[in-house]
C-alpha cells in the first residue's frame, strides 16, 4: 500500500460474510468477503469530485491521471467528463477553497460541481 | 485543528432506500457556510445475533437532517485529545434528528460503498493524508455526510452494529 492510498479492511474471519449474490451486487469478488476471510484493500480518491475508489487490482483498463493536478489520480466518471467541449478544470481543492474562503457558495459537488460566486467576479 | 470522533452504539440499523430519510446514521455538518470538515476513519462492529449481510454508504445528504437531537449515551462525541481548544463554529455531529437526513442519489455525487455481514463481521476504512472525505459548509449536496445503511444494494435485514467516525472540522 502507497503512503498515497487508504485502506478498507472488512475482517470476516469470524463471521458467515457476505452472500455471493450480495456480495457481487456491492462490487466484491464473492470469494474476497466470504466465510472466514479478510479483505484488505487499498482506496484512492479522485481529485476532481472526492470520490473514493477501491482499487481493483485485477482491473487491465488504464486509470486516468491528470496533469493540471500534477498526474493526481482521477475517476472514471470525471475522466468522462473532462473530454467534454464545454469543461471546466475545477478540482475539489479549489472547490472546497473557494467556499471555504466564502468566495463562493456550493450548491452541488461531484462530477460537475455547481457554484455560485458570491462576489461579482467569475470564478 | 484537533480531531474528534463521533459513535453510534447499541443501534439496530435499518436500511434506507435512496432518496429516504435515514433512521439510523451517523451526520456531521459544518458550523457555518464555510467550515471544512474531514472524515478519517469509519469503524463498524457488527452486533447481530444472526447473518445480516449489510449494505454501508457514506454519502453527502440532499436533504439535511431536521432537528438534529443532542448526542446522548451511550453515543458520544468528543475530541480526542481531552484539552483541545473549542471550536468558533461547532460542528453539528448527531446521530438522531426529528427527521434523519436524506444521502444523495445522484449518479454524479460521490457516494462510498462498503458491505459487510452484521454476524461477526468488521468494517474499517482510513483515509490516506491529503485522501479524506471532505465536505464544506453546512448546505445540501456537500456541506453534509452521512453514514448509513442502504436498501438499494439488496440489503433486506436490520443489523444491530456499532460505529465510530473519526474527524477533523477546520
Amino acid at each position: 500500500m502507497k503512503k498515497s492510498e487508504g485502506e478498507l479492511f472488512i475482517d470476516h474471519r469470524a463471521s458467515p460474510g457476505m452472500p455471493p449474490a450480495q456480495a457481487r451486487q456491492l462490487g466484491y469478488d464473492p470469494s474476497q468477503v466470504g466465510e472466514g476471510s479478510l479483505f484488505e484493500a487499498a482506496t484512492i480518491q479522485c481529485q476532481h469530485c472526492n470520490r473514493m475508489v477501491v482499487r481493483n487490482p485485477l482491473r487491465e483498463r488504464e486509470r486516468a491521471f491528470c496533469m493540471q493536478c500534477a498526474g493526481a489520480y482521477i475517476c472514471d466518471l470525471c475522466d468522462d467528463e473532462r473530454r467534454k467541449p464545454d469543461y471546466v478544470h475545477l478540482p475539489f481543492r479549489k472547490v472546497v477553497d473557494l467556499v471555504a474562503s466564502g468566495k463562493a457558495t456550493l450548491v452541488s459537488m461531484g462530477v460537475r460541481p455547481l457554484l455560485v460566486p458570491t462576489e461579482k467576479k467569475e470564478i | 485543528m484537533a480531531k474528534r470522533i463521533i459513535t453510534n452504539v447499541a443501534q439496530t440499523w435499518a436500511p434506507t432506500a435512496n432518496n429516504v430519510a435515514a433512521t439510523q446514521f451517523i451526520a456531521t455538518k459544518g458550523g457555518s457556510t464555510t467550515q471544512v470538515i474531514d472524515w478519517l476513519e469509519m469503524l463498524l462492529s457488527g452486533m447481530a445475533t444472526s447473518s445480516i449481510p449489510m449494505s454501508i454508504q457514506v454519502a453527502y445528504s440532499s436533504t439535511l437532517g431536521l432537528t438534529p437531537s443532542a448526542i446522548a449515551l451511550p453515543n458520544a462525541d468528543g475530541p480526542m485529545l481531552v484539552n483541545a481548544t473549542a471550536l468558533a463554529n461547532v460542528v453539528v455531529a448527531y446521530t438522531a434528528a426529528a427527521t434523519g437526513p436524506t444521502p444523495n442519489a445522484a449518479a454524479t455525487l460521490p457516494r462510498m460503498n462498503l458491505g459487510f455481514n452484521a454476524f461477526g463481521g468488521i468494517l474499517r476504512w482510513n483515509a490516506a493524508p491529503t485522501q479524506q472525505w471532505t465536505m464544506v459548509g453546512n448546505a445540501v449536496n456537500g456541506g453534509e455526510t452521512v453514514l448509513l445503511a442502504d436498501s438499494s444494494a439488496g440489503q433486506s435485514g436490520s443489523g444491530a452494529l456499532n460505529a465510530h467516525v473519526i474527524y477533523e472540522p477546520y
